[in-house]
């Protein structure tokens, strides 16, 4: 319909480019236009009293602009309009077809009948037409597309049994391969399920460079009808052995709005915890979360699985795994207690159960007397408080109990402070007579440590009692988490025996959170508050008599050491070590690149650029490589290295920095390459990414119903062999039906007027 | 002569009586302290048990005559108290605090002192609310009995407790000795009799013995100071006569006991 009015097929006007053929001068064009329709409004206004009454009005304005534009249309027709396009010259261009043959492919959602294979609905579709149509006028190499790009033969022999697709890889290296071709077009069917995240940048500039236009054909539904997917797991990949870990699930489903199925966390074949879940509404990502127990030390898969409801047209997207590295080595916290109290030998009570805590302190048992526990050698904390920042920094956290503010120097206070800005670790204070505004710290130079406001005066400790409950922020916090179920742990907050004293600690500061609540006589005061500080964390437990929720609750129950442990947990397990290796992504799919990155410091953290840092890779089946890493340009400290991962597996990677002949630290990560696996996700066709490729390319998304004109349309490109062609448009019907219908126009209101 | 009669008997009956207190010295038999309501970081609480003189018609916890738990109570329990608050920073109560096993409320006292121990005698109940309390993190001393019978007796009720926990001789090298200081040399320390015996034993109690009770993670949990007499040394630490250096052992255990069961 387009072509019979305007001559031309659509690309010659989206690709074309507008000029005037006529030999005068292009400035006068406007000029007259503008003379001819002031001209005609001069000449009908002067008229006008002579002209019938009933022209008075706005029909007098109606014959003037239809006049107008009939005399501009002649106007522009007498400057000779044309488009000038770039078309592929015949015979002497090269189109590429892509074929994506993944196994979602395979998919069998295509075709008339919503029942032939995607990859058939392709093969069909280039058979039926497309392909004879091109080959017309154009070379054509067909490829298939998976991983990367390889020419194929025959198009039947196309099998969708690749286990990705990578798209940006595919035409990146089509660009790569085909510099030297005149490559007019590049075809591309395929169902958008790209693995890699996306076309990126580089590719999209290699095609443009080219001006190599991309023309897409999507096959497969756009939209499941009868499915789960698991989006996302999010996890920690580094844990402490027997913590509790906290993931949040995200998944869609589609068709089972309202339903129920079961969120199961397994590690290995064990089932190590698992949940309900009531189905939300169509397409809306649902979120869950679940807790559950790291294990002992070394490396955990742990799967996250929907169970498969009745009538899922995909169940291998319903799982999704995720490597967690679990730490055997013991956190050390440095508990600095100003006197002997119960909450004291409770405190260390839970941590002795913690096998992946060391609970190192030092307790003023008189004026003179410092009482050690969990001291590692006969002179740690020898000398009390450490005033060095290498033997602080060992710590991994630190517990101020009822001391004084004053009882540390002020180049004590300095370092306290620098343990958790620089070194990146966590400070607890709790509450007690000594503790908090009663011990000076609100005056102190480290107040800015204290996640509250701390109140001005003295005699904020009562020894009274005090109840606790959660806040919304602890509700959802892996801290106060002492039953896995968000409700009743709320209900189970709220049971808890009073605690034997409270301390006002004031209000939060901005950006704390609190995470517990306590009633104390009317007033609700901030008990658990927690803040980032620097690189590091700090809390305030504003009581010191949380040991009666062992005393007062039966034997055996675990709540007051299991939250002392989380909280302890909290207060070390991030606090990061002298070399901290990292990943963008720990789970490769069906890619082995890996860019790792290193950040190391010295004793007393600071960046070590002159450090030597070694990856030494280990992977399955025995594979081993030593990369060296090299140091990050105006990045002190921080190094980098590349490597690839041949195999499918899981891989550990140990790195380790060494200053001459001093080891200053090493750091273990994980990661995984899996193939195949990402196939199975976001199956549906994916036509937000052919159009986004397409147009940014030049090219076009084609419909199904369209396909028969791709042939012609295709050859309006400028890559390759190209001539520009010059269409006059002055012949276009569309024009000549213009000026008849104006000129009707005209006379037929004339008439209708009877002012003829 | 009826006269006459009635004054020997009344002579009698003054000088057995006088004779019956001066042996003991308890200058406060019968005495109902009030309990304090100071509020402190530290109670010293004193376990009112149910003695076995039940035979005798002296069953109960009541404040009565022959209430064994009481010996030495209360001047010992303040005594001691000065001297917890005067040389260490643990926050004390200045009185001290009874408790008993007949309800929960002995769980807000993590710290518990008994003597007499070999009169205790259990319910059901009151035993397994004595092993839930030293197993959530209790801590029992036990002092003032003497020789073998005390010791069966004392065992009698330790059983109903905990039926299979061994009880073992500490060391010196134990840490309860040296917590707060450091007791390689230690004695025997006699009560209050010592001033007009010179025995510093008691029955056939010859020897000290420093023994102790342990949960599962090898933490004290009964502190078992037998052929001693510690509450005596407090009770007479500011009297003349009774040797100072009994009392000031007695003192450093008593205050390494509270130290550690509040470390441990």
């Amino acid at each position: 319909m387009f072509e019979f009015f305007f001559k031309y097929p659509i690309p010659v006007f989206t690709k074309g480019r507008w000029v005037l053929l006529g030999s005068w001068p292009g400035w006068l064009l406007p000029v007259l236009i503008v003379a001819s329709v002031v001209g005609l409004g001069w000449l009908i206004r002067s008229r006008l009293s002579e002209a019938a009454p009933i022209m008075h009005t706005w029909r007098a304005g109606t014959i003037w602009l239809l006049q107008s534009l009939l005399v501009t249309l002649v106007l522009i027709l007498l400057w000779r309009p044309a488009i000038t396009v770039a078309e592929l010259k015949s015979q002497q261009n090269m189109i590429a077809v892509l074929v994506d043959d993944s196994r979602s492919m395979a998919i069998t959602d295509s075709g008339d009948d919503g029942k032939a294979s995607r990859e058939a609905a392709a093969i069909r579709s280039l058979n039926a037409g497309i392909l004879a149509g091109l080959q017309k006028r154009f070379q054509t190499r067909v490829y298939r597309l998976d991983g990367g790009i390889g020419r194929v033969a025959k198009v039947d022999d196309l099998q969708p049994t690749a286990t990705a697709t990578h798209i940006n890889d595919g035409l990146k290296q089509l660009a790569a391969e085909t510099a030297d071709l005149p490559v007019g077009a590049v075809v591309l069917l395929s169902d958008g399920g790209e693995n890699g995240g996306g076309v990126d940048l580089e590719t999209i500039s290699a095609l443009r460079n080219r001006r190599l236009p991309v023309h897409t054909l999507g096959f497969g539904k756009e939209q499941t009808k009868h499915d789960i997917e698991m989006e996302d797991v999010n996890l920690a990949s580094r844990a402490m052995a027997d913590s509790r870990m906290k993931a949040t699930v995200s998944f869609r489903e589609r068709g089972y709005s309202g339903g129920k199925t079961v969120l199961a966390v397994r590690d290995g074949d064990k089932i190590v915890t698992s949940k309900d879940v009531t189905l939300g509404p169509d397409g809306t990502i649902q979120t869950e979360t679940v807790f559950f127990n790291a294990g002992s030390a070394g490396v955990r898969r742990v799967q996250f699985s929907l169970e498969p409801l009745g009538g899922e047209e995909n169940v291998a997207n319903n799982a999704m795994a995720r490597l967690v590295s679990v730490s055997g080595d013991r956190r050390r916290i440095l508990y600095v207690e100003g006197e002997p109290r119960w909450e004291y030998k409770f405190i260390r009570r839970a941590a002795e159960d913690d096998h992946g805590m060391q609970v190192v302190s030092m307790l003023r048992t008189t004026e003179n007397k410092i009482y050690r526990q969990g001291i590692s050698d006969p002179q740690e904390l020898a000398d009390g408080f450490p005033v060095k920042a290498e033997n602080l920094f060992k710590y991994d956290g630190i517990i101020i109990g009822s001391v004084e503010a004053g009882y540390f120097t002020p180049r004590q206070q300095e370092l306290l402070r620098e343990f958790v800005d620089k070194r990146g670790g966590g400070v607890l204070f709790l509450g007690g007579r000594f503790a908090l505004s009663d011990g000076g710290w609100g005056a102190s130079s480290v107040t800015e440590l204290v996640p509250t406001f701390l109140p001005s005066g003295k005699n904020t400790f009562h020894r009274e009692p005090a109840t606790a409950q959660l806040t919304a922020a602890g509700a959802e916090s892996a801290v106060t988490r002492l039953v896995d179920d968000p409700a009743k742990n709320v209900e189970r907050w709220k049971k808890l025996p009073y605690m034997m004293d409270y301390q006002e600690a004031g209000a939060p500061k901005p950006g704390a959170t609190v995470l517990a609540e306590m009633n104390a006589g009317r007033a609700k005061l901030p008990l658990l508050v927690t803040q980032n500080y620097g690189r590091g964390r700090t809390a305030v437990m504003a009581t010191s008599g949380t040991w009666r929720w062992q005393m007062n609750q039966a034997l055996g129950d675990p709540t007051h050491d299991l939250f002392w442990q989380q909280l302890l947990r909290w207060v070390a397990a991030d606090s990061p070590g002298r070399v901290v290796a990292s990943m963008p992504v720990q789970r490769l799919m069906d890619d082995g690149r890996v860019h790792l990155s290193a950040m190391v410091r010295d004793k007393e953290y600071v960046p070590a650029p002159d450090a030597r840092v070694v990856a030494h890779m280990i992977g399955p089946a025995g594979a081993s490589a030593l990369v060296d890493m090299r140091p990050v340009p105006n990045n002190a400290g921080s190094f980098q290295a590349e490597w690839t991962a041949e195999k499918p597996g899981s891989y550990v990677v140990e790195v380790t920095a060494t200053r001459g002949t001093e080891e200053l630290g090493r750091d273990v990560l994980t990661f995984e390459r899996t193939d195949g696996v990402a196939e199975n996700f976001h199956t549906e066709q994916n036509r937000e990414l052919l159009e986004k490729l397409s147009s940014q390319t030049g090219g076009r998304y084609w419909k199904a119903e369209e396909l028969r004109r791709l042939p012609s349309e295709i050859s309006y490109s400028e890559a390759g062999i190209s001539v520009r062609d010059t269409k006059e448009l002055w012949n276009m019907p569309i024009v000549f039906l213009m000026l008849l219908g104006l000129m009707s126009a005209e006379w037929l209101l004339r008439r209708k007027w009877g002012v003829i | 002569m009826k006269l006459f009669q009635a004054t020997i008997i009344a002579v009698i009956a003054a000088v057995c009586c006088t004779v019956g207190s001066a042996y003991q010295r308890t200058a406060d038999w019968g005495y109902q302290p009030e309990q304090s309501n100071v509020k402190a970081e530290f109670a010293w609480s004193r376990l009112s048990y149910n003695s076995n003189l039940g035979s005798m018609g002296y069953r109960g916890y009541g404040y009565g005559r022959w209430a064994t738990w009481q010996r030495d109570y209360p001047k010992a329990d303040r005594q001691f108290l000065i001297a917890l608050n005067r040389l260490t920073r643990i926050q004390g109560r200045p009185t001290e605090q009874v408790v008993n096993l007949d309800s929960d409320d002995i769980f807000n006292y993590p710290w518990v002192y008994a003597v007499q121990v070999q009169t205790w005698s259990f319910s059901d109940e009151e035993a397994k609310r004595l092993r839930e309390y030293l197993l959530k993190g209790g801590f029992l001393m036990v002092d003032d009995f003497h020789g073998t019978a005390d010791w069966e007796n004392f065992m009698n009720g330790m059983r109903q407790v905990f039926p299979d926990r061994p009880v073992e001789d500490l060391e010196n090298k134990d840490e309860i000795f040296h917590v707060l200081y450091d007791m390689d040399d230690r004695f025997q320390v006699p009560g209050e009799q010592y001033i007009r015996t010179g025995r510093t034993y008691e029955k056939d109690g010859y020897v000290a013995k420093w023994r102790a009770i342990r949960d599962d993670h090898g933490r004290i949990v009964v502190a078992i100071c037998h052929n001693m007499h510690l509450g005596d040394a407090w009770e007479w630490a500011d009297d003349p006569d009774y040797p100072e250096q009994f009392a000031s052992m007695a003192f450093r255990v008593g205050l390494n006991y509270i130290v550690y069961g509040m470390t441990h």
